[in-house]
């Protein structure tokens, strides 16, 4: 009988032990007893960040006693791999202040914002510095308590929010800043210059109106079967369509009331009819890649971010795309309504902010503002990326990358005059933003018509707004 | 009952004595049989006392038991039950995963029903039940009865209809995309050259109405492997002679499929809808990968329950209002499954 009562205690130990530590891995049964209270400060969140766990404790209790020595700090970010300026940053901050050190943790672009909402939920994140993708993410993350309010530091630090053009102002939350921008992107309109060579159409100006474009984006379109060549390529995001009522800056999508956009998505569906762009319920079964569209050589025109730019230049270097079929392209401004400033383009900003967990706030909001200010704005260029301080240095730091096109419009294309965020900051903008979303796919994949797609919108964000 | 002690010991013997004595006299069978029980449970409890031991050899036995389910059932408690129960309170407040909890009553529930997304998600929900259940049950009996016979290749044809069920759901949806494709797809592409429907009406296989038929076909076509199998274990347990009596009596095929083979599956049948049913309720992958087109926004002619959950949980941080959403859903799958078993009880008597 004592064997029995052994082997029940045996399994109890065994139970325990496994419920309450969760494994670091062979020394299971010490572990508990001896290393808990040396980890315990340091281990919160230590998962995520497997591959450094075992020298992370001492080096933050190290931080904690004496901050002259070194500190690491922790910032999410994605797409590591793909993205050039993460570690163009991080290195050129720790080449500036050698006694920090960064971690990034990777978080994937596809869902980011999500996931970082829920790695700060609760008290469990070890993030000091966290890149905001969009603005319904940061919504989310400012309601949650997640990140600080900068004011103070930016006031006493004296960072001057006016080189910003106005960009901080659209994502103040009750009069308080919770990131700064350190990228910014433009929307401007990306041709082909092979396409209206061949069909001796004149080039895209700088100045056209949405008319002009349409009629243009039909003259160069070519439907015979084989050798297809489409005027025009919208992407099937919501901003490719509906956002361009926003760019007169009176109307913007936390309104409320949306049939600013009926004659763009008029424009468009009648455009898809005619066979001058490719077919949205297409483009949503294969998941084209609206790189793949402009890289393939028979989209003539396409309206996207600034953020293609680096990326058409790098894949051309590298042969990824055939020079052949889109190596000559060009940008003009984006077109404008009529009697609307030229050069008046939608933008979405890339911002960084404080976690409120962080243990070093002052580290953490000193790389925000070393990274948003002058400094990350150089680094920024020299990969090709728009940061969010336009300089005359940064745009000639950009038109004079190696591939970017050189014709007079394309290097006037960088002048902005007014710039209007994509999504401003509203209290239930992620909500808004779903609906928006939902009608829009409807819109565009002929499930509803145009009017009631619209009227639909209004309906169902009315209550998000008055809330 | 109060513990034995050296006081009370007499009591106890008294006690069984009495017990003992009843049972002797007593003639009613129920009551003679709790008699026997009562008389052995005091019999145990004195026998534990006078042995003198801290546990008694059944409570050892039964710590020894309970040290086996104890790893498996932590990790329930832990990950299951207690979210389980966490998540019925949440439908009754309001939190969104940082700010402290407020208790929001019915709110929740009764914003349901204003909710076009959520009345759309319900709708798709169960029409793509009802569309797949009895689908995937009538193809998989099929299937499963013509592959029980000596038919040629049939090891071939088995393991091909049971190979959608283990591919890759992303990789199959990509083909059936390319498949069904609107202008490109060889389904559109025969539907154009043989059947001569103009280019404009072709069907768009991934939007509008058509997308709840294609994700019922898919599923359909994915899953009906998998029940075929179990089909096939259940028919191989019908006896022989059955069916021998039956062509002894001049039954024709149908006859020994209506009177032997059904009636004798009923208990495979009754497995396979109740799986089914509940499967269906969850799904969420297919529409994801079918009609989320890259960005994985469902329109209100594909969103689903556990998509609308989803999204008002991570999106829009609405913990609450997604719990009550999942309390529905919780309330609809276990209506069904309890029909399911009061009929299968019906069928069984």
């Amino acid at each position: 009988m004592k064997k029995k009562l052994l082997s029940v205690l045996l399994a109890t130990t065994m139970v325990a032990s496994l419920a309450g530590c969760g494994g670091d891995t062979g020394s299971s049964e010490t572990a508990p007893a001896t290393e808990a209270p040396a980890t315990e400060a340091a281990d919160s969140g230590a998962d995520e960040a497997a591959d450094t766990s075992d020298a992370e404790p001492e080096k933050t209790d190290e931080t904690a006693d004496a901050s002259s020595d070194k500190t690491t700090l922790t910032w999410a970010i994605w797409d590591k791999e793909s993205t050039p300026y993460w570690t163009a940053m991080a290195d050129a901050y720790m080449e500036a202040n050698p006694n920090v050190t960064i971690d990034m943790v990777d978080l994937g672009s596809s869902d980011y914002m999500t996931v970082l909402a829920t790695e700060l939920s609760g008290d469990g994140s070890d993030f000091d510095v966290v890149t905001i993708k969009d603005v319904p993410g940061y919504a989310t993350l400012v309601q949650k308590n997640a990140i600080v309010a900068l004011d103070d530091k930016i006031s006493a630090d004296g960072v001057d929010l006016s080189l910003y053009n106005g960009a901080t102002d659209q994502v103040t939350v009750d009069g308080k800043l919770y990131e700064l921008p350190f990228r910014n992107d433009f929307w401007v309109l990306y041709y082909n210059k092979d396409i209206f060579d061949k069909a001796g159409v004149e080039y895209p100006s700088n100045d056209m109106t949405w008319e002009e474009y349409d009629k243009l984006a039909r003259s160069v379109t070519d439907t015979t079967f084989g050798s297809q060549v489409y005027g025009s390529h919208y992407h099937t995001w919501r901003s490719t369509v509906g956002l361009i009522g926003c760019l007169d800056g009176k109307h913007s999508i936390i309104d409320g009331e949306y049939s600013f956009m009926k004659p763009y998505y008029e424009m468009v569906l009648n455009q898809e009819k005619d066979g001058v762009c490719r077919s949205y319920s297409d483009l949503k079964t294969e998941e084209l890649h609206y790189s793949a569209a402009f890289s393939s050589g028979d989209t003539a025109m396409m309206n996207m971010g600034s953020w293609y730019i680096s990326t058409l230049i790098s894949n051309l270097a590298s042969g990824e795309y055939d020079s052949s079929l889109c190596g000559n392209w060009g940008i003009v401004k984006y077109p404008h309504a009529d009697g609307v400033e030229a050069g008046s383009t939608l933008g979405t900003i890339t911002g960084l902010s404080v976690t409120s967990a962080t243990d070093i706030p002052d580290q953490a909001w000193d790389f925000v503002r070393w990274a948003s200010g002058k400094e990350g704005a150089e680094v920024m260029a020299s990969t090709g990326n728009f940061p969010a301080i336009m300089t005359d240095e940064v745009v000639n730091t950009i038109k004079s990358l190696d591939g970017f096109p050189q014709d007079e419009n394309s290097i006037e294309a960088l002048n902005v005059s007014n710039l209007y965020l994509e999504v401003p900051y509203a209290e239930n903008v992620s909500e808004i933003n779903s609906v928006l979303d939902t009608y829009h796919s409807m819109i565009m994949g002929g499930e509803i018509s145009v009017d009631d797609g619209i009227s639909k919108m209004n309906e169902e964000i009315a209550p998000l707004v008055s809330k | 009952m109060a513990k034995i002690t050296a006081q009370n010991i007499d009591t106890y013997q008294e006690k069984l004595d009495s017990v003992i004595k009843q049972i002797g006299t007593e003639t009613d069978e129920k009551q003679k049989k709790k008699y026997i029980r009562e008389m052995e449970r005091l019999r145990k409890d004195i026998a534990f006392y006078r042995s003198g031991k801290r546990f008694s050899r059944e409570t050892k036995r039964n710590m020894v038991a309970y040290s086996f389910i104890a790893p498996n059932f932590i990790g329930f408690a832990v990950f299951t039950l207690v979210p389980m129960v966490f998540a019925f309170l949440l439908a009754f407040m309001k939190w969104d995963g940082s700010n402290p909890i407020a208790w929001a009553a019915f709110d929740n529930f009764k914003k349901l029903g204003s909710d076009t997304f959520f009345k759309a998600a319900l709708k798709n929900t169960i029409i793509y039940c009802i569309g797949t259940v009895p689908l995937t049950m009538v193809f998989s009996l099929a299937l499963a009865v013509v592959l029980n016979q000596k038919v040629f290749g049939r090891g071939i044809f088995r393991t091909l209809s049971f190979f959608p069920y283990v591919a890759s759901l992303v990789a199959v949806t990509a083909v059936w995309k390319m498949l069904f494709h609107p202008s490109k797809g060889p389904i559109n592409n025969i539907l154009y050259t043989v059947f001569h429907i103009p280019q404009s009406s072709l069907p768009k296989w991934f939007s509008g109405g058509l997308v709840l038929l294609s994700m019922i076909l898919f599923s359909v076509w994915k899953y009906m492997g998998y029940y075929m199998v179990i089909y096939l274990a259940g028919l191989q347990g019908i006896p022989g002679e059955l069916y021998e009596a039956a062509s002894l009596d001049g039954a024709t095929t149908w006859q020994r499929f209506r009177y032997v083979t059904w009636p004798q599956l009923s208990a495979t049948t009754f497995f396979v809808v109740v799986m089914l049913t509940i499967n269906c309720f969850k799904v969420y992958d297919i529409a994801i990968m079918l009609a989320g087109g890259g960005s994985g926004e469902l329109t209100l002619n594909a969103t689903v329950l556990v998509y609308y959950i989803y999204q008002q949980a991570f999106v829009n941080w609405d913990l609450g209002y997604s719990s009550a959403v999942s309390m529905v859903l919780f309330v609809l799958v276990l209506a069904v499954t309890l029909i399911q078993f009061r009929g299968q009880k019906k069928l069984a008597d």
